[in-house]
């Protein structure tokens, strides 16, 4: 090493006899780091904010279901089937599964809801509301009145829903559903709150009540429910969790399948994949780019001091020492640039963040595998792009030098001293 | 599933409107032509040098003239099995022609007073545990009737039948020693039926349907309708059971016995209201 002290100090000296070709190609990269890391921070922005509306709205990080629930959702196939099971002893399970943010019971129904002379089709969803407001966003909007109680003969229904109907906070609503037992149900409630969560679908469509009031309505048991829902703490660790939780719960409560988003949403999680597959082919394409400007500029360096590496092996420079000058020279270089792009990326990245650039006006956002992206550009912290973008930095500064290493490293002195 | 918001309101739809296992899609128009009232008891003389479309026509429409008009009051039982559950459910019905009918649930005690009210292309449920009357929205119309075979689509499709199918005879002569008519009942181009055709047989000798099968329009049978025990009921030869089968649903059925049937009732169409829906008897 000590004699290799020597090279970094002739390579760091060498970059600055011409200081104003160093600080540009310096620059270059520093830019190039801080559109990688910018770029990939707005597609993980974007992904990040796709993943949160595709589970946060309904779905959920993972639904556990009675095997063969899914897709046809018969009121019949409850948890642990006919006879059900004890539904607080599955939450307070599930809570205590490692990973696990928060669990909520839901009870799923098809009916009717009228109000004086209207009456409208409508998907019953019955929840606990205090738990459902930890899980999803289901009812964490609601614009009017206030969550039902559980327990209570209560309803909130959907904006759309309850403009169709024509019916106000405080209003008497009838529910119909038909029961498991072959009958009609049918009761009053309150309309107590009016909730937007933003899809139309499902503002047009749904009313919520407590699961045991949708219970009692099906003439379901107590025990009987259709699904758990939960959200974990690292939405990416739900496929692993929900064989783990899987394999936990099926001694206790009979063939249960245990879903991740990942499959409940395979075209949002495909999407997200995919998303993340781009930002490599970004990040590739901006430091590939600018592989060739540093090579270049290094090579003109190399060139501009032939007659001094030739003055150097004239007297007994190995070739192996003049090359790596050179590419201490890249290194060096890439350092200085990366950390002047982490100077510039830093304060401007956090700004963007803070406050994203809403395109509101100008676009209304789009909608991809049901999940709504609303146009605000949002960047995301992220451990990977700074550090992906600075592997990518300093090997673009390395490779960039090893031509025009290999280059200086063929030099012959003779030739050259001679000016040939 | 429900994973993307579309599926969801798919789902949701679906939920809503699927009807119940092995969807029946009578319509009152046959439900009383066939079951309720059965056919005239007179065969028809028909012209034996028109085609068979014509002749087919000719049949259909003395039994449609005869039942226009007609009032009717009868109790039935209606039994369903499906998978999860079997119920017998007994009912009073009154009609009067194809346009009206009110059908009121007497047994089992717990919805004892739940009524249908059939009128002017509309179906109105009358829930006596909230005591009100809720109109089955459009969107429902192809949702189970009372959690039978029947939908509620099946109330209202009224007399069209004879409207909106061509009729041709498929076959004539004896079957199992009996002689019958064999017909098949294709929709017309535009008209607005779910069914892609009809098979129907009936007795030539006293004009009693045997059966009706229902095809989907991929040709699929969908359903199968039924009818035994013909019987004198209100000095009319009626076939006084009649049973439902889903081709899709092994071991569920609706079956429908009559116990009595009188006709000629003194109805008017004010009966058919919304308030006499709701009155208990």
């Amino acid at each position: 090493m000590g004699r290799d002290a020597v090279w970094w100090r002739v390579a760091w000296r060498n970059l600055w006899r011409n200081r104003g070709r160093t600080l540009i190609t310096a620059s270059g990269l520093a830019f190039g780091y801080l559109a990688a890391v910018l770029i990939v921070g707005l597609t993980d922005g974007m992904s990040a904010e796709l993943a949160e509306n595709g589970t946060r709205l309904l779905v959920g990080h993972v639904q556990v279901h009675a095997d063969g629930y899914l897709p046809e959702r018969s009121m019949y196939r409850t948890l642990g089937d006919a006879a059900g099971v004890d539904v607080q002893a599955l939450l307070r399970r599930v809570d205590a599964h490692p990973g696990v943010v928060a669990a909520a019971p839901r009870v799923y129904g098809g009916g009717l809801v009228s109000s004086g002379e209207q009456t409208k089709a409508a998907l019953l969803l019955g929840v606990d509301p205090q738990r459902e407001l930890r899980v999803s966003n289901l009812v964490s909007n609601v614009v009017d009145g206030r969550l039902p109680d559980e327990g209570a003969y209560e309803v909130l229904l959907g904006t759309e829903l309850a403009r169709q109907l024509q019916v106000e906070v405080g209003d008497e609503l009838v529910l119909v559903a038909p029961a498991a037992d072959g009958s009609m149900g049918n009761d009053l409630y309150t309309l107590v709150g009016i909730v937007r969560t933003g899809s139309p679908g499902l503002d047009a469509n749904y009313a919520l009540l407590s699961f045991s009031r949708l219970q009692q309505l099906m003439a379901l048991t107590p025990e009987r429910i259709h699904e758990v829902v939960l959200t974990m703490e690292d939405p990416w660790a739900a496929p692993t969790l929900a064989s783990a939780l899987s394999s936990e719960l099926e001694p206790a409560f009979g063939s249960v399948s245990v879903e991740p988003w990942t499959e409940l949403r395979p075209e949002l999680f495909e999407y997200l994949t995919l998303a993340d597959a781009v930002n490599f082919v970004i990040v590739i394409v901006i430091f590939g780019m600018a592989v060739f400007g540093v090579a270049n500029t290094m090579l003109i360096g190399t060139f501009e001091r032939r007659q001094e590496f030739a003055v150097v092996r004239a007297l007994g420079t190995t070739p192996s020492g003049v090359g790596r000058t050179v590419v201490y020279e890249g290194i060096i270089l890439g350092t200085l640039a990366l950390i002047a792009g982490a100077l510039i990326t830093t304060p401007l990245f956090v700004w963007w963040h803070n406050s994203p650039p809403d395109l509101t006006g100008l676009t209304s956002g789009f909608s991809l595998g049901g999940s709504q992206w609303r146009p605000i550009l949002r960047v995301e912290y992220s451990l990977d792009a700074p550090i992906i973008s600075a592997v990518a930095l300093l090997l673009t500064a390395i490779f960039a030098a090893v031509y025009p290493a290999w280059k200086a490293t063929r030099v012959p002195p003779a030739d050259a001293l001679a000016g040939r | 599933m429900f994973g993307r918001l579309e599926d969801f309101e798919r789902e949701a739809r679906a939920m809503i409107h699927r009807p119940a296992p092995g969807v029946l899609r009578t319509t009152l128009a046959r439900f009383v032509l066939v079951v309720l009232m059965g056919f005239p008891a007179v065969a028809p003389a028909v012209a034996q040098d028109a085609t068979s479309r014509e002749r087919a026509r000719e049949i259909i429409d003395r039994v449609d003239r005869l039942l226009r008009g007609e009032s009717s009051r009868g109790r039935v039982t209606m039994e369903i099995a499906t998978e999860h559950w079997s119920r017998s459910v007994e009912m009073e019905v009154w009609s009067l022609g194809t346009e009206y009918s009110l059908v009121r649930v007497l047994a089992p005690p717990r919805e004892a007073g739940t009524a249908t009210l059939k009128a002017d292309q509309e179906v109105w449920n009358y829930l006596p545990r909230v005591d009100r009357s809720i109109k089955v929205p459009p969107s429902l119309m192809m949702g189970s009737w009372m959690g039978s075979h029947f939908t509620n689509d099946d109330l209202v499709k009224e007399s069209r039948i004879v409207d909106d199918y061509d009729f041709d005879i498929t076959f004539e002569g004896a079957r199992d020693g009996v002689p019958v008519w064999e017909f098949l009942l294709t929709p017309k181009p535009e008209a607005p039926v779910v069914w892609g055709r009809i098979e129907e047989q009936v007795r030539q000798r006293d004009l009693m349907p045997t059966w009706v099968r229902y095809y989907d329009e991929d040709g699929d049978l969908v359903r199968t309708l039924t009818f035994s025990d013909y019987r004198e009921m209100g000095g009319r030869l009626v076939p006084a059971r009649s049973l439902v089968v889903p081709a899709d649903k092994p071991g569920e059925e609706t079956r429908l016995i009559y116990h009595e049937l009188v006709f000629g009732v003194d109805l008017d169409a004010g009966f058919f209201s919304l308030r006499n829906l709701r009155a208990r008897r």
